[in-house]
């Protein structure tokens, strides 16, 4: 599978001289987690992620600061022909959730891949297999289950939380250390009351709330949460209905989180949903 | 014949800090105040200075699943209240979290013909129309498209 099957044809770029809000504006209105950056010749020069952006928002940079202060340089790229295998490879190694495909001319960017997009594409193919269970007529071949991956075996199970009092700073901190896209926030007793992504953050940011704000006042809930025991495959169809980029993941008690699913572990795992495939995917492209 | 001419004057705007359901609501009564159907309104401060645009496609683009591609090559998804939770989202979003903040602008005396060439060139449908920092009227491609083809009615 190559590059070009799996990455979208859009592109959200801003100069440099932009402001910080337009880019929270671009990434909201986009549901992109990253803006390209463009100088006066409108060459690519760098990135702001979702994570720069809470960078910014922690140092109380004002929000009319121009993204071109804050963008990582320089942008990383691969080709529309590259194997989907080496460019999961770059991003892993470069710690990167995203590349930019270039065409003929390097200076033009032609798309982007994420994660999401490598998952979309393989669920595309969990779809049209033989073996899928999602098919109508599935229920005329049973006896397969086992191949069939469940959200325990793919999940992360570490999962970070703060109190609904913990303010906006040391949530941010946390996901910052920890590198995780989303915290959970709980109550006295432990039961999760609701989330608060980067995007959550960058919204608070927008709106100028203040780093002492209270975690439950800008926190997205309920908390959607999932069982152990699932098959990843339907985790993995509610997450692109719902436009989510992760499912919380219970053992009996939704209240009791155990884990977190994201479209980027869901990407690691690479075969899709199930172990058919697993040796004839991927493993052959290198 | 220049923007004055055919400028409508009487126009509804939305503050970057009013949430979807209210730029909602102000689309619905534009357009029965204006007579016509409102599909983007002007955003503007406190000094009436024009700072976005929001049309109901920056709020479709909002609401729409990013991966909406996908269902549509598969037909047995449970798409049964897919857009719930999508709506229910909406309410921590302001008009100035998606409004369009590069707004193409016209002045007063901008010629008809630069304006359909601005539409055209640039796919849009309505421009505002500026005076120093006053906005003083929008044109819509309908009154553009009235006027340049009336002698056809």
């Amino acid at each position: 599978m190559l590059v070009k099957e799996a990455m979208r044809r859009q592109v959200v770029q801003l100069p440099v001289d932009a402001p910080i809000t337009a880019g929270i504006n671009h990434l909201l209105k986009f549901k992109v987690n990253a803006v390209l950056i463009t100088d006066s010749g409108q060459r690519p020069a760098g990135v702001v992620s979702k994570t720069d952006l809470i960078g910014a928002f922690y140092a109380q940079l004002p929000i009319d600061t121009p993204l071109g202060d804050i963008m990582i340089r320089p942008p990383l790229t691969c080709y529309p022909d590259d194997p989907i295998e080496s460019a999961l490879d770059r991003m892993r190694h470069r710690g990167v959730h995203r590349l930019y495909v270039t065409g003929a001319e390097a200076a033009t960017m032609i798309g982007t891949l994420s994660y999401t997009d490598v998952v979309a594409l393989l669920y595309r193919y969990c779809r049209a297999c033989p073996k899928s269970t999602s098919r109508r007529n599935a229920a005329t071949e049973p006896g397969d289950e086992g191949w069939r991956l469940r959200v325990q075996e793919v999940m992360t199970s570490s999962v970070m939380s703060f109190p609904e009092g913990a303010a906006l700073a040391q949530v941010m901190e946390g996901l910052m250390a920890y590198r995780f896209g989303a915290v959970l926030i709980c109550s006295g007793r432990g039961a999760a009351r609701g989330v608060i992504s980067k995007t959550d953050l960058i919204r608070a940011y927008h709106h100028g709330i203040r780093l002492e704000a209270a975690a439950d006042s800008i926190m997205t809930a309920p908390v959607v949460a999932w069982d152990q025991g699932a098959f990843l495959w339907e985790a993995i169809q509610h997450m692109f209905l719902k436009d989510v980029q992760r499912l919380f993941v219970h053992a009996g008690d939704p209240l009791q989180i155990i884990g977190v699913l994201s479209l980027s572990d869901a990407a690691r795992v690479r075969s899709g949903s199930c172990r058919a495939c697993m040796p004839s995917r991927f493993m052959t492209m290198e | 014949m220049h923007a004055r001419d055919i400028m409508d004057t009487r126009f509804h705007t939305l503050r970057p800090g009013q949430s979807i359901a209210e730029a909602v609501k102000m689309f619905h009564t534009a357009s029965t105040e204006e007579q016509k159907k409102i599909f983007g309104l002007m955003v503007t401060d406190e000094q009436n200075r024009l700072v976005g645009m929001l049309s109901m496609y920056d709020i479709l683009l909002f609401v729409r699943p990013k991966h909406a591609g996908l269902w549509g090559e598969m037909e047995d998804l449970p798409l049964e209240g897919a857009f719930d939770e999508l709506l229910e989202r909406v309410k921590a979003i302001r008009v100035s979290d998606i409004m369009t903040t590069d707004v193409v602008t016209i002045g007063p005396i901008t010629h008809v013909m630069v304006i359909a060439d601005l539409m055209i060139k640039r796919h849009i449908r309505r421009l505002p129309v500026v005076e120093g920092r006053e906005i003083v009227g929008i044109v819509y491609i309908s009154d553009l498209f009235n006027h340049l083809l009336k002698k056809f009615f």
